[in-house]
């Protein structure tokens, strides 16, 4: 201290601040680092406060602030302490080690560092805060002093600074940084974001399995029941199949019963006619005229009944034989020929030499024919119904062309349906029971065969069938 | 001397029918309305033909014809099945119970005495 009062020095580091100094040297204005001294005592040395320091040696920097501060202290306490005086605070230590001592007085940084390399801990007695500076003779340039000042602010902004680095170094305490605001409430934003996202996760996660759960249950419950629903469906089914069984039975069973009454009807009827039971006057042979026409309508009708319900029951059986083709057409058209010839439509046949002999079912094949020739007849007025037949490889084609009213294009698909009829109604022009062409249909298929349709709505239709030579299950 | 028809047939209707048309032709008709009174007539009675129903109460035609079948005084006494039954199975099953032939409902008064003649 002395040689940089005179100048020898001209710079001196950590230098306690007092008004007394201010006068001898020059110190910046941006405290270096605050200070305090504090009393270092041996471990386990029974020394805790200041009282307990009554009548002991304490070492001291020779003619430092620290004594100046520490005999005010003593005697404001009224204690007599020894003062033992040392060149430096190491030696203070070293005193207080070798027991020349009973504590020593140091600042608090060299206290911090040394205090246990020497088996020293620190006591409660803290006095004579002071700020550190550097500080110059009083003749020494300002601009100097201006510097370390400057140097020290931007040191202390910066956490990272080497001024900051030191002081952790000697200190061995962690330096709290100090974030700058944005970045504390950048941070706080993005902790809360986290812990947000965190809860948020978790909640989700709970609910997600939650969720997993309960469609878990629905899925097992939705088995459940699929599985309880398809029983239930074959259960129908069964009964829906049983009914139908039954229907067709009943259909059948009935159609024969409705039968056996029609007999003793057109059977009666015809011997009335023919007057084997006596003679009838006009009018009477008229009306019994269309006594029969009816029962035999009615006969046809249920005719139709019982075979559509032995096909759909499965029960109907091709009875297949070999026989010639030719004269069962012609049978056919013969039949037929006294209505066409009532309404006044011309009849043209026309067979193909190549049709010979066929092997299938030669009554179910002729009604098939009887069918397409009564409806040809019944839905033309005027003009021609022609028949034709021919051979392709190992089928025969027969075809109904008419001249009648045909068919729209959608009407076209409903017409082999059972129960179709071409106008609905209780107004109907055209008798039957629709089932004609379903029949048709599933005789031909039943045959191996398939029957075709084309029609022009005013213009005619015609009805083609296809079906094999030779159906085969002859046996 | 007539020739004699045995009819076994249990619709009355019908059975009316059928011997009128062959009475007016000039048959003797004998007629039983089940398949045991029939079988007892044609045995007593030695008939030159037997017109059988198919559907008969408790006996059904097919058994009928195959009893008649067994007695051997009758066998040259043709069948005839008539059935009802449009279906091909029925008619193949009297021919092989034992009918000669068959014909079908509902009978045509026209040609029904006609068919009848063929069989005899």
């Amino acid at each position: 201290m002395d040689r940089l009062a005179k100048g020898e020095i001209d710079l001196m580091p950590d230098v306690a601040y007092t008004a007394d100094r201010e006068k001898i040297y020059s110190f910046h204005k941006v405290p270096v680092l605050s200070s305090w001294s504090q009393v270092y005592a041996r471990k386990g040395g029974g020394i805790k406060s200041i009282l307990d320091l009554g009548g002991k040696r304490i070492a001291v920097l020779e003619s430092s602030v620290q004594q100046e501060a520490f005999v005010r202290l003593a005697d404001g306490f009224g204690l007599h302490t020894t003062i033992v005086s040392a060149p430096d605070f190491r030696t203070t230590f070293e005193m207080v080690a070798r027991d020349e001592a009973d504590a020593a007085i140091a600042n608090n940084f060299f206290g911090l560092m040394n205090a246990k390399k020497f088996g020293l801990e620190d006591t409660a007695v803290v006095f004579f805060p002071s700020t550190l500076f550097f500080a110059a003779p009083k003749r020494a340039s300002k601009g100097l002093l201006l510097t370390i000042d400057s140097h020290l602010l931007d040191l202390k902004k910066d956490p990272q600074s080497v001024y900051y680095g030191s002081l952790k170094r000697w200190t061995s305490e962690e330096v709290r940084f100090k974030f700058p605001a944005w970045l504390q409430i950048l941070g706080l934003v993005v902790g809360v974001v986290l812990l947000m996202s965190l809860a948020a996760s978790f909640v989700l996660k709970h609910q997600v399995n939650a969720r997993t759960l309960e469609l878990r249950q629905i899925n097992q419950e939705m088995e459940h029941r699929i599985v309880e629903r398809t029983a239930e469906l074959a259960a129908a089914m069964e009964k829906a199949q049983s009914a139908d069984r039954i229907k067709s039975a009943f259909l059948a069973t009935m159609s024969h019963e409705l039968r056996t009454p029609l007999n003793s009807i057109i059977g009666f009827t015809g011997i009335m006619l023919q007057g084997l039971a006596g003679s009838l006057n006009e009018e009477q042979h008229k009306q019994m005229a269309m006594v029969q026409s009816s029962a035999r309508h009615l006969l046809t009708l249920i005719s139709d009944v019982l075979d559509i319900s032995k096909i759909e029951a499965g029960q109907l059986a091709l009875s297949v034989t070999s026989f010639a083709l030719r004269p069962s057409v012609e049978k056919m058209v013969n039949l037929i020929s006294p209505l066409a010839e009532k309404k006044g439509l011309e009849l043209k046949l026309d067979i193909a030499d190549d049709v010979k002999t066929v092997t299938t079912d030669q009554r179910r094949l002729e009604q098939v024919i009887l069918n397409l020739l009564n409806n040809a007849i019944k839905f033309t007025e005027k003009g021609q119904v022609r028949i034709s037949c021919r051979t392709e490889d190992d089928h025969c084609l027969l075809s109904v062309a008419d001249t009648g009213i045909g068919m729209h294009p959608k009407e076209i698909d409903h017409i082999f349906q059972p129960f179709h009829q071409i106008d609905s109604g209780l107004t109907r022009k055209y008798e039957g029971t629709g089932l004609g062409l379903s029949i048709s249909k599933k005789l031909l298929e039943m045959m191996k065969g398939t029957i075709h349709v084309e029609s022009q709505w005013g213009q005619g239709s015609i009805f083609t069938i296809r079906f094999p030579k030779n159906t085969g299950g002859l046996p | 001397m007539k020739e004699t028809l045995l009819i076994i047939e249990d619709n009355e209707q019908n059975l009316y029918l059928m011997c009128f048309l062959l009475e007016k032709s000039g048959f003797a008709v004998l007629s039983a309305t089940n398949g045991r009174d029939g079988i007892k007539m044609a045995l007593h009675h030695k008939p030159r033909a037997i017109l059988l129903d198919i559907q008969l109460p408790e006996m059904d035609g097919y058994a009928v014809a195959a009893e008649l079948k067994k007695h051997g005084e009758l066998a040259g006494v043709p069948i005839i099945a008539v059935t009802s039954y449009a279906m091909m199975g029925d008619r193949e099953k009297a021919l092989a119970a034992g009918a000669n032939g068959y014909i079908e409902k509902p009978i045509d008064p026209e040609t029904f005495v006609g068919e009848v003649e063929k069989y005899l």
